[in-house]
């Protein structure tokens, strides 16, 4: 009988590398423990864009990664179909861009560059572009069409851990990395605390992955390494409601808030870049700065943004590997750095995993489990990019809508939307189970009950990376009540509800207060009176 | 910034405050609805991504446009409601759906044959058949046809006497004037006349198109909106603006054309006004001067019909009314009376459009006027069927009070 | 249409001032756009003979000389509501009786004083729990008169939410608002 707390590796971070580095590494039979100090996805993972590159964007610089990012676009779109929407994408050329040296002479640059890539581009008239996405800029002057579409990193990420322990993998949420256990110098394994019991314990492994995005920074250290990292923070805006159905990328050299991307039921515009030091990683705040800058170059995309409403603003922080010659960090390669560390820093049983980008995880994981694999003498190989993820083996909304009994619900197929092929897993046995708990997002108290069971859900942050509950216009004003009474019966822990629902209404204010004016000020000011004023409404004394 | 907001029919200034879902009237009958929020903008949101997420259950909405009136953050939540309908509910519209909407097409057919029609209409084993072939509700009692139709009247009785006044005016009469009761249309160019003004048709009238809309007819009904805005802008070249008499046909004129059929209004929107206000604005202003019958008196109740309170001019009919020194009037609590156009007449329907009728009836049965007034002919229906009160358009009240000779007398120097 | 009374906005304020002032003799209409009353004092008031424009909303506003002659509506075009006095209960954020943009708030209908900081940072406080100060910001009134730039509006009375210092989050709000209404009634009654 093995000891519980011995594997073959332990991958420290649960964010999208870390999870698809679980998946692999459990899918090649290795025993996998996976900690995370958080959620799942609570990272950069959960924080961009969910933009499925095609690769265009870094045809003409960077090549390498180009060819990454379409061959990967390529293979999600096979095995997370759940979890990837085939939007298209558009690369337009603006007036202005002529003068500042990206007119349609870098477009011809940009369309050769595409092709040698690998990426389809073709170029289409400014009339084609608006017939294709009725939003854009109406003044563009050159468009081109490449395959980008959008990737929900939740799902995704979700999906990638459920399947790692559908492979055996052990998975450790809301468990942080104190310490490494040593010998010479040789990494034995971790030192962990649970963060909701207060309880450390100790686990070993043979090989441990240091898969935590810029916080790897930290881990590196503790093993005596050191990983020139580059934090670079990038702020984004989620609208109210999908304003394009098209992604829309500004053909020029990389820049602030040139990429509009639709996902599930909103529209998000980013990102900046600004470098910002390791230890404000864990409290980013969008500025009224970010704010105005990513506005005015949404409407140069898109002009109505300008009168769109705007959700809520959030941020992530780039794990990039630093070049301290560039202080933009935008000509950064967003390359895969896989580091072992016995051969870099003499440092035995240690791999670090880092740079890259969502849409490259699957590859960044592979390369991880084969360095893995390598140091373990084994020798099974990779069959991530071939198999399909759970949710994802009939992804398509319009087959898994078809397994209800009769006319499928709103929150039936909210739910198919979500959780695609996994949707046999929402028991919708009462009436009250058929109920919407969220009515924005369409969310039921089955599927509700099915995330907290089988997704690893233990407040109302995790419950909304798994449905969406709480991400609608409302931001939670009327679902925020009732779902915490769902999740804290579900968790057998009825007296939790206060505390579930006080802690996300914080985090539900946090990313409006960024861009509390106009109508987010109206839901705010509703947000105040629901949960302060007695009487919410005055037609309640009817 | 963020000043206005140009999404399609505001739906994402939508605040999710709900209060839409106490007024809906389907919603507080009918569980199978999700209510006009979740109908609506919720679903707008949805069907933006993919139009898998079209419900069914929209079919419901009996588009009262009560949410509209309540609605604090100005989305057009019936209109959604109406636009997802045409783009997503692909069915073909069944025979009796067609039947119930074409009023202009059945119309003259029935007007033919009127006390055959009738007969039919009322005879209770025909009423079963239709109940079971086509899905009328056999409780209904179908508006009657009549025999001459308010055109040709016009065209024997009134036409040649028109052009004498100074001042002129073009008709919309609309379906139910023409096939069903003429007698509105004859009371009408008797008040008009009265005023001094004279009432001319408008060449090439179609049906306004509400039904078809409602019925999901929308070729049909977008060429009739054509040929009406058409021959609206001849009217007005002319110099004639344009009157109406119903409330759901100047809805449809105004909002529906640009809003559900694209059809472009803006030359002759501000031309048409519905008779009430029409009237007031010009007794108000001194310009038409009423000489009321000596003696005159009644107590009455006023029901505001739902696309009324969405205009937003119920106070022109009762400040109107009032202006009749014998007229006591009482303002009915605001309620739907549940049939919304073909909607009530519809199998599927009876029973919740009954149902939400009922706070309005029990509210009649109390106040026990001598009779109702309401622009509505629709909601006539379903009053006089529903309370046994008979309903009077406020034309014919006007038509009744005024000391027609003596008013012409006034206005007419 | 002339009114000895239009009272903007249907709202626990707008209704009770127009009550009140329905009840003592004068003829009250209520422009209230969107349903935020209730039915019990939307009754009483119509029981009492009040006029409501349920469903409109006023638009602009005649000002001459510190008075407010008249106002037009949405929906009622170019068919003028006049009145001797007026009750603003237009509301807060949420109803649009105060508007805020990135940098500024600001009252929409006829550009009265509004009290408000004018750095935003300052707004919100971190935890929705606690006090938020952009609640707190709203019209000034002197001697129960809107002003604007500083001038007093002899015949405009605020009430309610619009006003600077009432917000729906204040435990007592229900009193609070009631009572502004209350001061704008005695104030007209006083004229």
């Amino acid at each position: 009988m093995p000891n519980k707390n011995e594997f073959d590796v332990i991958v420290i971070g649960g964010g999208i590398t870390g999870a698809g580095t679980a998946r692999d590494c459990a899918m090649r039979g290795l025993r996998v423990l996976l900690i995370e100090r958080h959620d799942i996805a609570t990272g950069a993972t959960g924080r961009n864009h969910g933009l499925l590159h095609s690769g265009a964007r870094y045809a003409v610089k960077d090549s390498e990664s180009a060819e990454e990012c379409i061959r990967e676009n390529k293979i999600l779109r096979r095995i997370a179909a759940n979890c990837v929407e085939d939007t298209g994408g558009l690369f337009i050329t603006l007036p202005e861009d002529e003068e500042s040296g990206y007119g349609l002479d870098y477009q011809a640059k940009f369309l050769e560059a595409c092709n040698k890539a690998g990426i389809e581009a073709r170029a289409i008239s400014p009339r084609e572009a608006i017939e294709m996405e009725p939003s854009v800029n109406p003044s563009l002057i050159g468009a081109v069409v490449v395959p980008d579409g959008s990737v929900d990193p939740f799902r995704l990420c979700s999906a990638n851990v459920t399947d790692a322990v559908l492979h055996g993998a052990k998975v450790l949420v809301y468990t942080e990395f104190l310490d490494f256990i040593r010998e010479g110098d040789t990494i034995l394994g971790v030192k962990v605390l649970d963060t909701r019991s207060g309880q450390t314990a100790e686990y070993r492994a043979a090989v441990t992955v240091n898969a935590a995005g810029i916080w790897g920074h930290g881990v590196a250290a503790k093993a005596g390494v050191n990983i020139g990292m580059y934090p670079a923070k990038g702020a984004l805006l989620v609208f109210g409601h999908r304003v394009n159905n098209v992604v829309i990328n500004r053909c020029r050299k990389s820049a602030d808030g040139d990429i509009l991307v639709p996902g599930d039921s909103v529209t998000v515009i980013g990102t900046t870049s600004t470098k910002v030091p390791f230890e404000e990683c864990d409290h980013m705040e969008v500025t009224p700065e970010e704010v105005k800058l990513l506005l005015r170059e949404g409407c140069a995309l898109c002009p109505s943004l300008a009168s769109t409403r705007i959700l809520r603003a959030y941020a992530g922080v780039r794990p990039l590997v630093a070049d301290d010659s560039d202080p933009t960090g935008r000509s950064i390669s967003r390359g895969i750095v896989c580091l072992d560390h016995e051969a870099r820093d003499g440092v035995k049983g240690f791999v670090s995993i880092t740079g890259g980008k969502l849409m490259t995880y699957r590859l960044m994981a592979e390369l991880a489990t084969d360095a893995v694999c390598r140091k373990l003498g084994v020798n099974k190989s990779c069959t991530t990019a071939q198999t399909p993820l759970p949710g994802s083996m009939d992804g398509r909304i319009e087959n898994v809508s078809k397994r209800f009994e009769g006319k499928p619900t709103a929150g039936q197929k909210g739910a198919a939307g979500r959780q695609g092929d996994m949707v046999g897993k929402i028991l919708f046995e009462t009436e009250a189970d058929k109920q919407l708990v969220c009515e924005c997002e369409n969310v039921t108290l089955a599927e509700i009950k099915y995330a907290v069971r089988e997704l690893g859900v233990s407040n109302l942050e995790d419950l909304r990376r798994r449905t969406r509950v709480g991400m609608g216009t409302c931001q939670g004003t009327l679902c925020i009540g009732k779902a915490a009474k769902a999740l804290a019966e579900a968790l057998g822990k009825p007296e939790l509800a206060g505390k579930l629902a006080a802690d996300y209404l914080d985090e539900r204010w946090k990313g409006m207060r960024a861009v509390g004016w106009g109508d987010t000020l109206r839901e705010m000011e509703f947000m105040q009176r629901v949960y302060k004023y007695q009487k919410p409404f005055s037609y309640d004394e009817v | 910034m963020q000043e206005t907001n140009i999404s399609t029919k505001n739906f994402e200034q939508c605040q999710k405050c709900s209060l839409c879902e106490t007024v809906c009237p389907v919603m507080a009958n009918n569980p199978k609805y999700g209510g006009p929020k979740r109908s609506g903008p919720d679903g707008e949101r949805y069907r933006l991504k993919n139009g898998i997420f079209f419900d069914d259950s929209l079919k419901y909405c009996l588009n009262c446009k009560r949410c509209e009136v309540a609605c604090p953050s100005g989305v057009k939540i019936a209109d959604l409601i109406q636009q997802a309908r045409i783009d997503f509910g692909h069915k073909a519209p069944k025979l009796r759906d067609v039947m119930l909407a074409s009023t202009d097409q059945v119309g003259p057919l029935a007007s033919a044959f009127a006390p055959l029609a009738n007969f039919a209409l009322g005879l209770s084993p025909v009423k079963g058949l239709m109940d079971l072939t086509i899905g009328v509700d056999k409780h209904r009692t179908l508006p009657k046809y009549s025999a001459e139709t308010f055109v040709h009247w016009y065209k024997k009785n009134a036409e040649g006497s028109q052009n004498k006044f100074k001042k002129q005016i073009s008709y919309y009469h609309g379906c139910y004037a023409n096939y069903n009761y003429p007698q509105l249309g004859k009371d009408f160019v008797a008040v008009m006349n009265a005023f001094g003004i004279g009432v001319q048709l408008i060449e090439g009238e179609r049906c306004c198109g509400v039904a078809k809309i409602a019925n999901g007819m929308i070729p049909a009904a977008t060429r009739d909106a054509k040929t009406n805005v058409d021959a609206f802008y001849r009217s007005v070249k002319e110099g004639r603006d344009i009157v109406t008499v119903s409330t759901t046909c100047t809805l449809t004129l105004l909002e529906e054309y640009p809003e559900l059929l694209k059809v472009d209004n803006s030359l002759v929107k501000d031309h048409i006004s519905l008779v009430e206000q029409f009237l007031y604005k010009g007794i108000a202003s001194g310009e038409l001067k009423p000489v009321w019958k000596e003696g005159w008196k009644a107590r009455a109740a006023y029901h505001c019909p739902c696309h009324q309170e969405r205009l937003g001019w119920g106070i022109f009919t009762t400040e109107l009314l009032r202006m009749i020194p014998g007229m006591e009037l009482v303002e009915l609590e605001s309620n739907c009376c549940g049939i919304a156009g073909t909607y009530g007449f519809k199998k599927e329907n009876y029973k919740v459009s009954q149902k939400i009728g009922k706070p309005l009836f029990d509210n009649i049965a109390a106040v026990a006027p001598e009779f109702v007034a309401c622009e509505c002919e629709t909601c006539k229906w379903q009053i006089e069927m529903s309370t046994g009160v008979s309903v009077k358009n406020p034309v014919s009240i006007l038509a009744e009070a005024l000391d027609l000779e003596k008013t012409a007398e006034l206005n007419c120097r | 249409m002339k009114f000895d009374v239009i009272i903007i906005g249907g709202g626990l304020a707008g209704m009770t001032a127009a009550t009140e002032l329905q009840k003592s003799g004068l003829k009250c209409a209520v422009v209230a756009e969107g349903l935020s009353l209730h039915n019990t004092s939307r009754k009483e008031f119509a029981e009492a003979g009040g006029t409501l424009l349920a469903g409109d909303r006023v638009v602009s506003g005649k000002l001459s000389s510190g008075k407010l002659l008249s106002v037009r509506t949405e929906k009622l075009g170019d068919v003028e509501l006049e009145a001797a006095d007026f009750v603003l209960a237009s509301g807060k954020y949420f109803s649009r009786g105060i508007v805020a943009d990135m940098d500024k708030v600001y009252e929409p209908l006829f550009g009265l004083d509004v009290e408000y900081d004018a750095d935003r940072s300052a707004w919100f406080d971190a935890s929705f729990a606690a006090p938020q100060k952009f609640l707190e910001f709203g019209v000034k009134i002197c001697n129960c008169h809107a002003l604007k730039d500083g001038e007093e509006i002899i015949n405009l009375f605020p009430a309610g939410e619009v006003l600077a210092g009432i917000s729906c989050a204040q435990g007592d709000a229900t009193d609070r608002i009631r009572s502004s209404a209350m001061d704008a009634v005695s104030a007209i009654r006083r004229k």
